[in-house]
């Protein structure tokens, strides 16, 4: 799709990259089970077992964020991509951040499949980082938040329309960070890691 | 309804004589209250549903026919023995039969029912499936014949004449020939398949009588089995254990060499003299293998299913093939022919042709590789006038089966796997008599007897295939030093060498000598290059020799149609003919340039050169396979789930053996499923695949195994993703590529592994068992040990289960040496682990090895010597918490990080090796791999890990993983790494990282990770402090030196002295190493934040083990916080909070 109408190589790691997102993103807040359990079905990607959304508003709303975002992400203006589950003080509980570098000098032709390799590692170590994480109250909220390095222009497309400021709230100090994997294959850079609020966060709060 | 003895004769004649009146009429109305009886199949007129009935003992009909038969049988019983002590001379040749007698018979029922008595068997008056093994029958009504199964419930059906003779010859016949003749003319039908069909092997043409075994037979053939006797039908429950007593590397080219072994525990067995005479001699004859019958508790049960078909080698010899299909509704069996793949491939000549080539090498291994380099050189010498001869036998799979026939000799013959009425079976081979009446290779029998009536069929003769073969190639390389195998019957010679005879007259000496030494006749083509000569071949058959002078090559091929030239397939000749292309003339018109945009650089290209009589192949150049692999597309039905994963366990176990036969491993793993079409019905050709589509799927991983367990497990792996109703299967095959020579692939990544492995395993031995993962740590190593028996690479997936299997197994069939699954050599097992074990098993295993493992014991403790040879015996595994409950405590957490916890180590690895059993206990271990929904899962070894999973995750989550193993298990990770050879000597490597020359160590640069290996190595490693050049040894032992986490791991595995030196240059070093870690925070930061979060885990846990690296620790951190912080606004968790 995407894929093919763009030849030039950030267009195709955008679009290797939006797929992957899109996939990992689902697994993520399969993971975290906010939805009962029957919300997801078993799909096979790169080779792994994956979550998808059955539903059908929330794997479109998983799939048009994040499609929302590949020309941004193809002109190298988003940095983080981070789900974030928050409390009904729309105080974070948990972010899962998607750190992106792509490399927009990079010039020559790329494969899916030799990013796969590395991509694949990344669902295989969500999987099994629910450890990690902490546990969510009930009735949690989750968001897609995509943090850039500069404003895009509003014309810039009709799916950057999509996108509003979001109203979650900003820890005061400086979270914990805990990563999950990490890669960096020209040239593509991807990181994922947590962030949890600091312990005095929490007591302040 | 009591009966006394004296009329309970008058009874059974009347109940068994109203059977066939009573069951069309009865049955039907009287199944619903006859549980017991619905097998009791016209058991008895009167009826269950009499009201006068009710006032009986007996609450139903049920039960009052159990006590009758109960009664009866006592009854029968009584008479029985006195029968037998009135005549002693009698010989109870019916041990074990129970007949069931319907309708009329002549003798009658009564007669026959008194030889029963006579001779040792049983008349049941009831027809009962769990109690009767044969049913007496002169004549059947149609509708019986038509439903058979329902009527016998694959029960044999013989003519009571198999008793007469059988008390005439005063011993158990084989009830085959006296099967029912209304069934033995009837066609085979699937479910009689399922049970071993078979002929008298004294007979020489092929009946193919049906028979329904009740159990699963083995044919026995013996050697001097002029009668009858090869079948011991009468036991029927014999249990054969079957041992491989060949080594696996063999097992390829020389057929297996099977014997079969008779269970003392066999109740049955009343024929034990047969199984000894078994063949013992001929190697060769390997496979009478059969009888699979796991010992069943009663011996009425009836259970599956081995088909057997026997042929008849010189009347002597039978090769069953068994086959195991299908579901068998009636029977509750679970059995099946545990053999099917091994059988398959034996009796199949597509596998003899394609494994021929290893028998080929392994005879004549010099002579296939010795020259193939030294007549490289003169390559452009020689192809000017090179001489080459092919060389092919004529109808080779015939004219060996008929060379002991003369008088076939100029009959139409033909070869077939096998001969069933129905003429579905595919002729394999034929001679040119048969030729000549159309018949062709891949032909239906039936078809082929349509266009020659008179066509005699014979089966395989394998052992002569080969006898001829080697006798062929013997005579080759007699001649000629320059034999390039081509297939077993089938060769070029470059005779460049022989300049001073002519090629023609060798040639001819040659064919006359194979004539003479085989019997079978061959024909020689003689051109200038192997294109050519093969050709000449061609045109030289049957029987002959053609040369075809260089100057003459045009001449022939001009009028030679394409599909004549090797490389030419059906599609290559179509497109060419719509091109007006049929003759290698016409081909040469086109031009170079044309033909290869029409059909790609190569293809092209060889048209273009063979069209000219072009070919610059040499003789010799044996062409490396791509794939091996193996594919059963033939009597494959599978009943269920379990039976398909068994099949592919087998299959696995074929390619594995055939890829060690290669010396070859493979990375990638192809599973090909034939499903049946969802309207194809069951094929015409007689168990054959039909009409299917053809699916597959592929997995590569990124070490390249031959071994079996992976293999199992990739193909369990694949299979699975097939989601396929195993019913539907028609065929399957595996096929690995993306070979590689299994030498190379074992000794290039050694550097990395093995002596990491060796190193971080050597610390781990400490460890000690806790109590309540011994058990499962036994079976653990049972398996190993197997595992490293084989040379193959250690990667189990036992389970538990298997595991006590393997360990039950030697112990129960103790005192047979060679038993498949057969204990590791003593010098295998894990002393560490053995002594650890409780008492009970320690005696147990002790037993296995007779008595042998107790003074090895004993001797390794008087041998108070520590060298470092120790390190031989694998460690001891550390200990293992299995409640999954301690995880949460260790925080089971990501697989980056190293889980394990050790505490209570000791620094001192002598102590360790030589008193295991003192050592301090350890703490639980931790790992959690974690499936997809399991929270915290404790893998304890990696046998419970996915290896196809691990294989496939990047190099750095590799480590990780095995980085959180305990590290005793690293070693069968080497496995899943690169194959390590286990007598490496850890210490003397480090010895000789130690001795380089000392100086002082200087200011550290900030480009400390510059080059290959990273400056600071050099710097470490000339620094004179002991833990800066400690840390460089590192270096080379870790598992991936280019990342610091590797490196620290092995750090913190090897730190088996104490790390803390107080010096002069402590600060120093403090120093150093700090610098050194901010230079690798500042390179990793920005793209790596997981690198510098596994490297402080670790740094942060030897901190706990060294005041250097708290120091360090305490020193660093700060800064590390700092750069975090700036790039991604936050804190690394080194310390876990949540």
């Amino acid at each position: 799709m995407e894929i093919k109408d763009n030849p030039s190589p950030q267009g195709e790691i955008a679009g290797i990259l939006i797929e992957f997102l899109e996939v990992a993103i689902t697994s993520v807040v399969s993971l975290k089970g906010i939805y009962p359990p029957g919300t997801f079905e078993r799909r096979k990607y790169m080779n792994v077992v994956v979550q998808r959304a059955r539903h059908p508003q929330l794997r479109e709303y998983i799939h048009s964020a994040v499609s929302g975002l590949l020309p941004f992400v193809q002109k190298g203006l988003v940095e983080r991509v981070a789900v974030i589950f928050y409390n009904t003080d729309n105080i974070p509980i948990e972010r899962f951040i998607f750190k992106l570098t792509v490399n927009q000098s990079f010039g020559s032709h790329v494969e899916e499949s030799d990013l796969e390799f590395s991509l694949r590692s990344f669902l295989i170590k969500l999987s099994v980082s629910r450890p990690l994480t902490t546990v969510l109250p009930r009735d949690c909220k989750w968001e897609i938040t995509a943090y850039f390095r500069a404003l895009p222009q509003v014309s810039a497309s009709k799916d950057a329309e999509m996108w509003i400021p979001t109203d979650t709230k900003q820890w005061q100090q400086p979270p914990l960070i805990t990563p999950i994997k990490s890669m960096n294959s020209e040239p593509l850079g991807l990181q994922l890691y947590l962030e949890h609020p600091s312990p005095s966060e929490l007591l302040s709060g | 309804m009591s009966l006394d003895s004296s009329n309970s004769k008058q009874r059974s004649i009347n109940s068994t004589s109203s059977n066939n009146q009573s069951n069309t009429s009865n049955s039907k109305k009287r199944k619903s209250n006859q549980k017991t009886l619905g097998m009791a199949w016209g058991a008895n007129s009167l009826s269950g549903s009499r009201p006068s009935f009710r006032s009986s003992p007996f609450s139903d009909f049920g039960s009052y026919m159990a006590v009758k038969n109960k009664k009866l049988q006592n009854q029968f019983d009584a008479q029985a023995s006195n029968s037998s002590r009135s005549d002693s001379y009698t010989k109870p040749i019916f041990d074990g039969v129970s007949i069931f007698v319907d309708g009329f018979t002549i003798p009658s029922s009564q007669e026959l029912r008194q030889y029963m008595l006579n001779y040792g068997g049983r008349f049941e008056n009831y027809f009962s499936r769990h109690r009767v093994t044969h049913i007496i029958c002169s004549n059947l009504p149609d509708s019986k014949i038509k439903n058979l199964r329902s009527f016998s419930s694959g029960l044999p059906v013989v003519k009571p004449m198999w008793i007469l003779d059988s008390v005439a010859a005063n011993k158990l016949l084989s009830w085959v020939p006296y099967q029912l003749n209304q069934l033995a003319n009837n066609q085979p039908t699937l479910s009689s398949f399922f049970t071993p069909k078979s002929k008298p092997a004294d007979e020489g043409a092929f009946t193919n009588p049906i028979c329904e075994v009740k159990h699963e037979t083995g044919l026995l053939c013996l050697k001097d089995a002029s009668k009858d006797a090869s079948f011991s039908e009468a036991g029927n429950s014999f249990e054969w254990r079957k041992q491989a007593t060949e080594e696996h590397n063999k097992l390829m080219c020389e057929n297996s060499n099977k014997t079969l072994i008779d269970e003392p525990s066999n109740r049955y067995s009343e024929e034990p003299k047969e199984v000894e005479v078994l063949e013992p001699t001929n190697l060769q004859e390997d496979d009478e293998s059969l009888a699979n019958n796991r010992h069943q508790s009663c011996p009425e049960q009836s259970s599956a299913s081995v088909s057997s078909h026997c042929f008849d080698n010189r009347g002597i010899r039978g090769s069953p093939r068994s086959s195991v299909i299908g579901p068998s509704k009636q029977r509750h069996s679970t059995l099946k022919d545990p053999n099917f793949v091994e059988n398959y491939f034996k009796n199949s000549r597509l596998h003899f042709i394609g494994t021929w080539r290893n028998r080929y090498r392994n005879r004549f291994p010099s002579l296939s590789n010795g020259w193939t380099k030294s007549t490289n050189s003169d390559v452009s010498a020689g192809t000017q006038k090179t001489p080459i001869i092919h060389i092919d036998m004529d109808c080779f799979f015939v004219s060996v089966v008929i060379r002991s026939h003369p008088e076939l000799n100029d009959k139409p013959v033909a070869v077939c796997h096998s001969y069933n009425p129905k003429g579905t079976a595919e002729i394999s081979s034929a001679n040119y008599s048969a030729r000549d009446y159309g018949i062709k290779a891949g032909m239906f029998v039936r078809d082929a007897k349509g266009l020659c009536p008179q066509l005699v069929i014979l089966p395989y003769n394998f052992e002569a295939y080969e006898e001829v073969a080697d006798k062929f190639y013997n005579i080759l390389h007699k001649h000629c030093n320059r034999v390039q195998a081509v297939s077993c019957d089938e060769a070029f010679l470059d005779v460049t060498d022989l300049e001073g005879r002519d090629p023609q007259l060798l040639a001819s000496a040659i064919r006359k000598e194979i004539y003479e030494a085989t019997g079978c006749s061959a024909s020689a083509g003689i051109a200038k290059n192997m294109l050519m000569a093969r050709l000449a071949t061609s045109t030289a058959k049957p029987n002959g020799q053609c040369y075809i002078h260089p100057e003459r090559v045009d001449e022939y091929l001009d009028p030679l149609p394409l599909k004549a030239l090797p490389g030419i397939g059906h599609v290559l000749a179509e497109k060419l003919k719509n091109k007006n292309v049929q003759t290698c003339g016409q081909l040469r018109l086109i031009s170079k340039d044309s033909l290869q945009k029409d059909f790609g650089i190569k293809t092209g290209e060889m048209l273009w050169n063979y069209s000219r009589g072009v070919d610059n192949r040499l003789v010799g150049m044996i062409q490396e396979s791509k794939s091996v692999g193996a594919e059963v597309n033939w009597g494959v039905r599978f009943r269920d789930f379990q039976h398909a994963q068994h099949f592919l366990l087998d299959l696995c176990k074929e390619v594995s053996l055939r890829l060690q036969g290669c010396g070859v491993q493979g990375r990638t793993f192809t599973l090909k499923i034939k499903k049946r079409r969802k309207d194809a019905g069951e094929p015409t050709k007689f168990m054959g695949c039909g009409d299917c589509e053809n699916l597959s799927h592929s997995i590569t991983v990124s070490i390249a195994t031959d071994d079996i367990e992976v293999l199992q497990r990739i193909t369990k792996q694949l299979f699975g993703s097939f989601h396929i109703d195993v019913k539907d299967i028609r065929g399957v095959g595996l096929q690995v590529s993306r070979l590689e020579s299994a030498d190379t692939s074992r000794q290039a990544p050694e550097r990395n592994s093995l002596k990491s492995w060796l190193m971080s395993a050597s610390e781990s031995s400490k460890e000690q068992f806790d109590i309540n993962s011994i058990a499962k740590e036994c079976m653990g190593t049972d398996s190993e040990g197997k595992n490293m028996d084989g040379n193959s690479s250690v990667l189990h997936n036992a389970s538990v289960e298997n595991s006590v299997h393997g360990i039950n197994k030697p112990s129960n069939g103790e005192g047979c040496s060679n038993q498949n699954s057969s204990v590791p050599p003593l010098c295998d097992l894990d002393m560490g682990v053995v002594e650890s074990l409780p008492s009970e098993l320690l005696s147990e295993i002790n037993e296995i090895y007779g008595g042998k493992l107790f003074e090895l014991i004993t001797k390794r403790k008087v041998r108070g010597d520590n060298s470092s040879r120790s390190l031989c015996f694998i460690p001891p595994e550390p200990a293992l918490e299995v409640e999954a409950e301690t995880s949460h405590n260790s925080d089971p957490v990501s697989l980056s990080r190293p889980a394990v916890e050790m505490r209570d180590e000791q620094p001192i690895l002598q102590e360790l090796q030589t008193v295991p059993d003192s050592g301090a206990r350890s703490n639980s271990v931790a790992i959690s791999t974690a499936g997809l929904e399991n929270n915290d899962l404790v893998p304890s070894s990696l046998s419970q890990l996915d290896t196809s999973v691990l294989q496939q995750l990047p190099e750095e989550l590799r480590a990780d993983i095995f980085e959180a193993l305990p590290a005793h298990r690293i070693q069968e990770t080497s496995a899943m790494g690169p194959k390590t050879d286990n007598e490496r000597h850890p210490l003397g490597i480090k010895s000789a990282a130690d001795n380089q020359p000392g100086s002082t160590g200087t200011g550290l640069s900030n480009n400390l990770w510059i080059g290959n290996p990273p400056l600071w190595v050099d710097k470490f490693k000339v620094s004179n402090l002991p833990i800066l050049k400690f840390v460089a040894d590192m270096y080379y032992k870790a598992n991936s030196p280019e990342s610091l986490s590797s490196i620290l791991q092995c750090t913190l595995a090897e730190s088996l002295h104490p790390l803390d030196s107080t010096c002069d240059a402590w600060n120093e070093a403090i120093h150093s190493f700090n610098e050194l870690l901010m230079s690798y925070v500042k390179l990793k930061i920005v793209v790596d934040i997981e690198e510098i979060y596994v490297c402080f885990r670790l740094l942060r846990r030897l901190s706990t083990k060294s005041e250097f690296f708290l120091e360090v620790y305490n020193l660093t951190f700060p800064h590390l916080q700092a750069s975090v912080d700036e790039n991604y606004g936050g804190t690394l968790n080194i310390h876990r909070h949540n």
